[in-house]
């Protein structure tokens, strides 16, 4: 008895030390209804929404904390080059427009799951500067293995505060 | 003995009910139970590439296009795109086996103004929805099979032909390194995405126009900044090399359907 009350504590411990780490790629459907299915519909992405073609990028909130918006679609991730300064905390919000795909952010520990109908969301923070390449990890059709996005990653005194309603990515800068 | 039992088992049915409850409980705490975004301070002004999305609606208007009515609608496009689809005028596409989707949301586009033609707008502000879908099935069904009576200027050869070996690079694979998918990923015959036209009978020239475009910023319509992202990273070499090459008619997927 005592022996099946402890395998099941530790299975317990198992589960929620996979969970903890891992829960934003968690992908069952319960969450979808948890979250009442008000993801962005993959069709519209560039009609409504936060994922409209001026809003994708590296955008700064009143409250002063970044948020970097991206679609990952067939075969190019939008923006394709995102920058971010290095040892603050940056949060991810990423849709797909139409299959599954995978960020991973090669170098370091992060990836991130893209899935139509639902945003990702993370919170990395990226210690150093540097590039980092970003492919596609999970098998999204005929040109999967060309789609790669890129991140730069600046020191924070060449990352200037945004300006309001500014949206930021390698191109501009 | 028998008493034990009984008053165990409820007790590690509790137990399991609570470790359920826990495993499943905890990511929803973790993740803060979904808040929506916050918004910020100012919000830049939305940019719509296009007005046209893939939606159900979309799709059925445009299969319910009429070939016959298309037929003899075409007179008017004639004199530009060919009696047979095909162009005499390399800098003119060719529309003969073009696909639906794609023809149909370029007219919603010129309508609309996203995209910019002096020419096309003009024709375009006189077809109605219906027209266009009629417009696609006509110009969807029309062979892709050379003809010698007709004045096409399709199949141009390359000026410089050792370009074929960058152009048969980008299009089979694409370059991974500057994350460029293969054009034969999206553009066929490999696979087709909605909104991507079949280029294996297209005028070289239309095409170097169209990807110089999309790579100035001075073409914007396509949705979620495909084609931009693509275009912006291709050297001016490779953009002609995969024009050339696709205007050449060696592009995969030329035989006729």
């Amino acid at each position: 008895m005592k022996k099946k009350i402890g395998f099941a504590a530790a299975m317990t411990l198992v589960g929620l030390a996979i969970l903890s780490t891992r829960y934003y790629e968690v992908d069952l459907p319960v969450w979808h209804f948890l979250g009442g299915g008000k993801g962005p519909d993959p069709a519209t992405l560039h009609l409504r929404g936060e994922f409209v073609e001026s809003n994708l990028g590296a955008a700064e909130d009143s409250a002063g904390s970044l948020t970097v918006r991206m679609i990952a679609q067939q075969f190019v991730f939008v923006p394709q080059c995102i920058v971010v300064p290095a040892g603050v905390p940056v949060h991810f919000r990423i849709t797909s427009a139409d299959a599954v795909h995978m960020l991973s952010f090669l170098g370091t520990n992060y990836d991130l799951k893209a899935l139509p109908g639902a945003v990702t969301e993370a919170t990395f923070t990226f210690a150093k500067p540097g590039e980092f390449k970003i492919p596609c990890h999970e098998f999204c059709g005929a040109g999967h293995y060309a789609m790669r996005g890129q991140l730069e990653v600046v020191s924070r005194d060449q990352f200037s505060s945004l300006l309001p309603g500014e949206r930021r990515t390698c191109e501009q800068r | 003995m028998s008493n034990d039992n009984h008053t165990a088992r409820p007790r590690r049915g509790v137990r399991w009910l609570g470790v359920t409850v826990l495993l499943l409980g905890t990511p929803l705490v973790l993740s803060g139970g979904d808040s929506p975004p916050q918004p910020s301070g100012s919000e830049p002004p939305i940019r719509v590439p296009s007005n046209v999305a893939w939606t159900e609606e979309t799709l059925t208007i445009i299969s319910n296009g009429d070939a016959f009515r298309g037929l003899l609608m075409a007179r008017r496009c004639n004199h530009c795109h060919g009696e047979e689809g095909f162009s005499s005028v390399p800098v003119f596409p060719n529309l003969a086996g073009e696909d639906r989707l794609s023809f149909w949301k370029q007219m919603q586009d010129f309508r609309s103004g996203k995209r910019t033609s002096p020419v096309m707008q003009g024709v375009a502000d006189g077809l109605s929805a219906r027209d266009s879908a009629d417009l696609a099935a006509y110009y969807s069904m029309l062979p892709t099979a050379s003809d010698p009576q007709d004045t096409r200027a399709f199949p141009q050869a390359m000026q410089d032909s050792s370009r074929a070996s960058i152009a048969i690079r980008l299009i089979v694979f694409g370059d991974g390194q500057r994350g460029i998918p293969p054009c034969q990923s999206c553009h066929g015959p490999v696979a087709y995405v909605k909104g991507a036209p079949p280029l294996a009978t297209q005028n070289g020239s239309y095409l170097q126009q169209q990807l110089d475009h999309f790579a100035n910023g001075s073409r914007t319509n396509d949705i979620n900044v495909r084609m931009r992202s693509i275009a912006r990273q291709l050297t001016a070499e490779e953009k002609t090399a995969v024009s050339e090459y696709y205007g050449a008619g060696f592009g995969p997927g030329v035989n006729p359907r």
